[in-house]
């Protein structure tokens, strides 16, 4: 049984997993309350979360929320003695999308970010296995300046819409992660250290 | 009859408000059983000061192993401690949430409570850690690198204000003037050292305040007064630095007069005179209050130096005087980036934000 914490957007959701079954569920738009909406989640899951396992999205996408679930994740795992790894968070927005879009052989997740920008990652999806692959690294820029570069007709995530607009064409999909959709993710995709990816270096620059 | 000993207990102190990850474990009688501080002195000091988002990056990487470290070190079990003292605020609420999150996390983990410590009360209770018969009520100068005040500790969560800074704290006087002289970050220590080389007559400096009936502190106009004076190349640095830290020293001792003298025709016994936060660590301010403490025939007491500037201790401190009140906290309580300890003290005259 895996213990699976996202917080990694303005969504907050945790979840018991098993193989491909959702033990249980808690999720809520919390904006940026994780820091007391978090624990009060797991401690109502079935036997208070506990797991042999945990996994947490590590980001992008909300500096706070990434580094709540995190410390939340790392702290369980010290308390249970059980190990901690982490996913990406446009991975499992992906996975999840494709889910729903039986035409689609590849897609875009687009963020709503820092500072006006918003994280994009292009994705393709083989069928029948649902295999998922990153086509292109992380990167985050302003609308305009992603709009030529995203090929992909299908956007999905919370700047889906400013991406479309942006660009002038395509489909847009609202999308948040949410704890229990790491059920689709490959083993591999779920084994990163538990560290934060801010997909972004700290804004502070060193004075001249 | 002799009084009954109170039972054992030990607390896992977390500390992340500002730019110390710090942890401790320390018991009812305090002990310090271990104790780890990683600061991230290195990653500021290219700044000049500490930036909050650095500091909450790096807060999140450095705890757990710091946990781990000093449980090892201990030889203790999570399941041996008996409750997880995290600080809720006041600080800068990208840490404190990482701090206070763990805290929580470790509590449900290991069915222990958890105690919200306000960072402040850390400040203001490690004089009991370090002075075992130090009891209430007693007058504390609290000057930290975000405060400067003068409070009644009449008890564990009782507090009356009776003076605070209307503009900067002392702790970042010393910080920017540490800027202004070239001497870098942290401040504190550096203008110290730089001091002693120094005449602290040599530089004509203000005592903001010292005349104003109440024993409020003001900072700022020091701090111009410095720069001016730096600005005008009439000065050595070294004498800068001396007179600088004297003209806080009299501020210090004057407005500590003040607020005794306060006390005293309110007839409020008080036991103790004493100092704590960050800056209060500097070893030419210690004697100056020593000496008034024992003008006015109190004790003086201050905890050594590295439990004034911030440190798990003093953290798990507060969370064993908690304990043992049956003070705890439940696992929705906020992380707040400002929380005075006296709520209800009247803003101070002329004012800005920060008081
Ligand atoms: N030897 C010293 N002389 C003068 N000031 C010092 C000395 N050592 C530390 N300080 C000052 O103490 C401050 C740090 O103290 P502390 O760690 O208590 O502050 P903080 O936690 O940042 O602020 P607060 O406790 O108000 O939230 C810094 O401003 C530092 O310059
Ligand atoms: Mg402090």
């Amino acid at each position: 049984m895996q213990l699976v914490i996202d917080t990694a957007t303005a969504a907050c959701s945790v979840a018991l997993i098993k193989g491909d079954h959702i033990i249980a569920c808690e999720k809520e738009i919390v904006g940026r309350g994780h820091a007391e909406k978090l624990l009060p989640m797991i401690a109502a899951l079935p036997d208070q979360g506990r797991a042999d396992k945990i996994i947490v999205d590590c980001g992008p996408g909300s500096f706070t929320g990434i580094r709540v679930g995190i410390a939340a994740a790392l702290a369980l795992g010290l308390g249970w003695d059980v190990p901690v790894s982490g996913y990406g968070a446009l991975d499992v927005v992906a996975a999840a999308a494709f889910r729903r879009h039986f035409n689609a052989s590849n897609l875009t997740v687009a963020f709503i970010g820092g500072h006006g920008e918003i994280f994009i990652q292009s994705f393709s999806c083989d069928r029948p296995s649902l295999h998922l692959t990153a086509l292109t690294p992380i990167q985050s820029l302003r609308p305009e300046d992603a709009a030529p570069l995203v090929k992909d007709s299908l956007i999905a995530g919370s700047a889906a819409a400013t991406l479309v607009k942006a660009r002038g064409w395509g489909e847009s999909e609202e999308a948040w992660p949410f704890a229990d959709e790491a059920r689709f993710l490959a083993k591999t995709a779920t084994t990163l250290p538990a560290t934060p990816i801010y997909g972004r270096l700290p804004d502070a620059k060193i004075p001249a | 009859m002799v009084a009954e000993k109170p039972p054992m207990a030990l607390v896992l102190g977390l500390e992340s408000s500002c730019d110390e990850t710090a942890v401790a474990l320390v018991d009812n009688d305090g002990n310090i059983i271990a104790h780890h501080l990683a600061t991230q002195e290195i990653l500021h000091r290219p700044y000049g000061g500490v930036v909050p988002e650095i500091a909450a990056r790096a807060h999140v990487e450095r705890l757990e192993p710091l946990i781990r470290k000093v449980l090892d070190e201990s030889g203790k079990n999570l399941s041996d401690v008996d409750a997880i003292a995290a600080t809720a605020g006041p600080g800068l609420i990208g840490g404190v949430m990482v701090g206070l999150v763990t805290g929580k996390a470790l509590s449900l983990a290991c069915n222990k409570p958890l105690i919200a410590i306000n960072h402040l009360e850390g400040h203001a209770l490690t004089p009991r850690l370090a002075d075992q018969s130090l009891s209430f009520p007693y007058l504390l100068l609290l000057i930290s690198g975000g405060h400067c005040q003068i409070l009644l500790v009449k008890n564990v969560g009782e507090y009356r204000r009776l003076a605070t800074t209307i503009d900067d704290a002392g702790g970042e006087a010393f910080d920017k003037t540490a800027k202004i002289l070239g001497l870098g970050f942290p401040g504190g220590p550096a203008v110290e050292q730089e001091a002693l080389k120094g005449d602290p007559t040599a530089v004509p400096l203000p005592r903001p305040l010292v005349r104003s009936k109440e024993p409020h502190f003001s900072f700022a106009g020091l701090k111009t007064a410095v720069l001016r004076a730096h600005q005008s190349g009439l000065y050595k640095r070294e004498d800068i630095a001396a007179s600088f830290q004297q003209a806080v020293i009299d501020c210090l001792v004057n407005r500590s007069e003040k607020a005794l003298r306060k006390i005293e025709s309110e007839n409020t016994a008080i036991n103790a005179f004493v100092i704590a936060g960050g800056m209060a660590a500097n070893q030419a301010i210690r004697p100056a209050l020593t000496a008034l403490a024992e003008a006015h025939n109190l004790p003086f007491v201050t905890p050594a130096p590295w439990l004034c500037t911030d440190n798990g201790a003093m953290i798990a401190w507060a969370g064993i005087e908690r304990f043992r009140l049956g003070m705890i906290d439940t696992l929705d309580s906020p992380a707040r980036a400002r929380w005075p300890l006296d709520p209800h003290a009247e803003k101070a005259r002329g004012a800005g934000v920060k008081a």
